[in-house]
């Protein structure tokens, strides 16, 4: 019943989806609400949640293929997929959002290595097929002797991708919002609380129901996404009490945006209510956390909450003016401070979860990922 | 009433350009017999810049080190540096090279106006540059901080690291799009929309016709200080524009240059100077 609903979601996202992707291929980057000066907008935001899940993933998957824990036997190949899958999304986000998105190949040939989206890019490149050789690895020779030191590479190389999100945010001294020092230590801990949600979702959702380790799976992993939505919140507090009591104009401003204005009920409502506290109430109680649906119902509530937590880090910093009277300094279309994504935007980003949602779907059932073993594929 | 003492009166009461023009009709005499430092045949200073950047242009590029001073004093806040540069550059709707911040000072009826042109800084230590992955932007040898629209991926990374917001991304509108077509040649996005879309800037010195997709849409285009202009021995369009002479431009490098004298004088600023960004456009205040 579920995987119908998800097809069906799948579907129709995609179907609606497939509208923005023609818009954007037809008009380029006209229909779009972010400009010159809210510069990245909704895609930006997307990338960084799924290349979030897919960091987190591959971490996730480690518990399985590198430290070999019992309890998680069988989710690592779950894992991995989800991991590509959401690389892929992450990437058709951020590809989109490009202004040449055909010109990609520069940063191989051409590129400039001092520079973090340079070493981003060659950071997915190679995760990315570190990703697929352990799949298939993982999958065809699950003893063989490479999968592990191979699983070890890729962790370094996932905490490397999430971590260089938050440097690249980071290092932007001009936006003071950004400029904190601990971002690329806050998001590898963001994204492994991707991953677990995800994982909270794919295995409460479509794990295999005979699986005697699926209740405890789920307990764990819903003790490990209580854990890290804690410590994210902490990490929260830190940051928004900081900013508030340095006094800095523009990092008040910014959090003011988030607390109080434009954004408030996306961070009230969606992040704090729908994604944060009513899973810490479930999830903390076994009873909740250990039944399937209950499990993946929170894994998509916390999912929502780090998505919109990913927009509230990249809008809010870009809507105060980096000087007062930029606003109406000069007129005209993708020259505004405010932001709220477009129609087209929605679309394309409906039509990335949507592929994401279908592929998993698809490949967990060709790779029969939630089979005991992988003989059994 | 002499003629010195007649241009000492016009120099306190009247604007230069004023004084230019009564000057001749108060007395019969030819300017040019006047004494060389009499403020009515003080050479103006666009002469001055313009014959400033010829001598430049003499030496090698990498000596050159060009820079902008900004009178905030004499801005008049109208505006015509900023259609100059979008008429210069024939930039697209969104996409703005020098705006003129204007500032409200005060409440009704003791009310003033203070107004900023912004062009791009070209900082000395840009944190524009070093983010991009592909090179794309980078400071010349002259010290100005250019685009290669070819090499250009449209990441905006540049965009975010401004601190002073001076790049725009090219979102590939046109003025005249939608446009309903007129009776003339004029009117109407097919007939004076194929004038806006034709390659007749020479931004960079390069012809670029718009079409879909194609550089510089989909780039991250700024000010260059008309780097076209100049190599040509032409001030930049924002400098010549300017009614009220608040804009200067030349060569650092050259102690006897106009803008080497103004950028020692102590009532010079620069905009977040605190960010060590070290701005080639400076203010007097």
């Amino acid at each position: 019943m579920i995987r119908k609903l998800a097809y069906l979601v799948g579907s129709l996202t995609l179907l609606f989806g497939l509208w923005g992707f023609y818009d954007r291929f037809a008009h380029g980057h006209q229909n779009a609400n972010y400009g010159s000066y809210v510069v990245w907008g909704l895609w930006v935001a997307m990338y960084l949640f799924f290349a979030g899940i897919a960091a987190g993933g591959f971490m996730i998957a480690t518990l399985d293929l590198l430290f070999g824990i019992k309890l998680f036997k069988g989710t690592g190949r779950v894992a991995l997929w989800g991991s590509l899958v959401c690389l892929v999304a992450a990437l058709i986000s951020i590809g989109l959002d490009n202004g040449h998105l055909f010109r990609i190949w520069k940063v191989y040939l051409q590129g400039n290595p001092f520079s973090l989206l340079f070493q981003m890019v060659w950071g997915y490149t190679l995760f990315g097929m570190i990703s697929v050789i352990a799949l298939l690895l993982a999958s065809r020779q699950p003893n063989s002797p490479y999968l592990k030191p191979l699983m070890a590479v890729g962790l370094v190389f996932s905490f490397f991708i999430s971590g260089a999100v938050g440097a690249l945010l980071g290092v932007n001294a001009a936006r003071p919002f950004w400029h904190v020092g601990l971002f690329p230590v806050q998001f590898p801990v963001f994204s492994l609380a991707s991953g677990a949600a995800m994982m909270l979702t794919a295995i409460g959702f479509f794990g295999r129901e005979d699986d005697p380790n699926r209740p405890q799976q789920l307990w764990v992993l819903s003790l490990v996404s209580v854990v890290l939505v804690v410590v994210k919140l902490y990490f929260m507090w830190a940051d928004y009490s900081q900013s508030m009591y340095g006094n800095v104009p523009m990092n008040v401003q910014a959090v003011r945006q988030v607390l109080f204005g434009e954004y408030w009920w996306a961070f009230w409502i969606l992040q704090i209510l729908i994604g944060s506290l009513i899973p810490l109430v479930f999830l903390v109680q076994r009873r909740y956390a250990t039944q399937n649906h209950w499990a993946g119902w929170m894994g998509i509530l916390l999912l929502v909450g780090y998505a919109v937590a990913r927009g509230l880090i990249i809008f809010p910093a870009l809507t105060v003016p980096e000087l007062e009277a930029l606003v109406h300094a000069f007129s005209g279309p993708h020259l505004t401070f405010d932001y709220f994504p477009s129609l087209m935007e929605w679309a394309v980003t409906s039509g990335t979860i949507g592929i994401a949602i279908l592929a998993f779907l698809i490949g967990s059932e060709k790779l029969n990922l939630f089979s005991a073993t992988p003989k059994e594929a | 009433m002499s003629q010195s003492m007649q241009a000492n009166l016009l120099s306190k009461v009247a604007s230069e350009v004023f004084a230019g023009v009564i000057a001749p009709a108060l007395e019969n005499a030819p300017l040019i017999e006047a004494a060389a430092d009499d403020v009515l045949v003080r050479e103006d200073e666009l002469v001055r810049m313009e014959r400033e950047l010829k001598r430049a242009l003499q030496k090698r590029p990498a000596e050159r080190r060009w820079v902008m001073v900004i009178d905030l004093r004499r801005c008049i806040g109208c505006h015509a540096c900023t259609i100059a540069c979008v008429a210069e550059n024939k930039l697209p709707p969104g996409v703005v090279y020098r705006p003129v911040l204007t500032e409200e000072i005060g409440k009704y009826p003791h009310v003033t106006y203070r107004f900023l042109p912004k062009p791009c800084l070209q900082c000395e230590n840009a944190p524009c540059t070093p983010v991009c992955p592909v090179n794309a932007t980078y400071t010349n040898e002259e010290g100005v901080i250019v685009v290669d629209y070819d090499q250009c991926i449209g990441c905006r990374a540049c965009i975010s690291a401004c601190p002073y917001a001076s790049r725009t991304f090219d979102f590939g509108r046109n003025y005249t799009d939608n446009t309903v077509d007129g009776l003339t040649m004029t009117l109407g996005s097919s007939l004076a929309g194929q004038y806006e879309t034709s390659g007749t800037a020479f931004e960079y010195g390069q012809r670029r016709e718009r079409k879909h997709e194609q550089s510089p849409i989909g780039n991250v285009r700024k000010c260059h200080f008309c780097l076209h202009r100049i190599m040509e021995g032409i001030l930049p369009a924002c400098t010549t524009t300017c009614i009220g002479r608040a804009t200067f431009f030349g060569d650092a490098n050259d102690p006897e240059s106009l803008v080497a004298e103004l950028i020692a004088k102590p009532n010079v600023m620069r905009l977040k100077e605190e960010l060590g960004t070290e701005p080639r456009v400076y203010y007097l205040v």
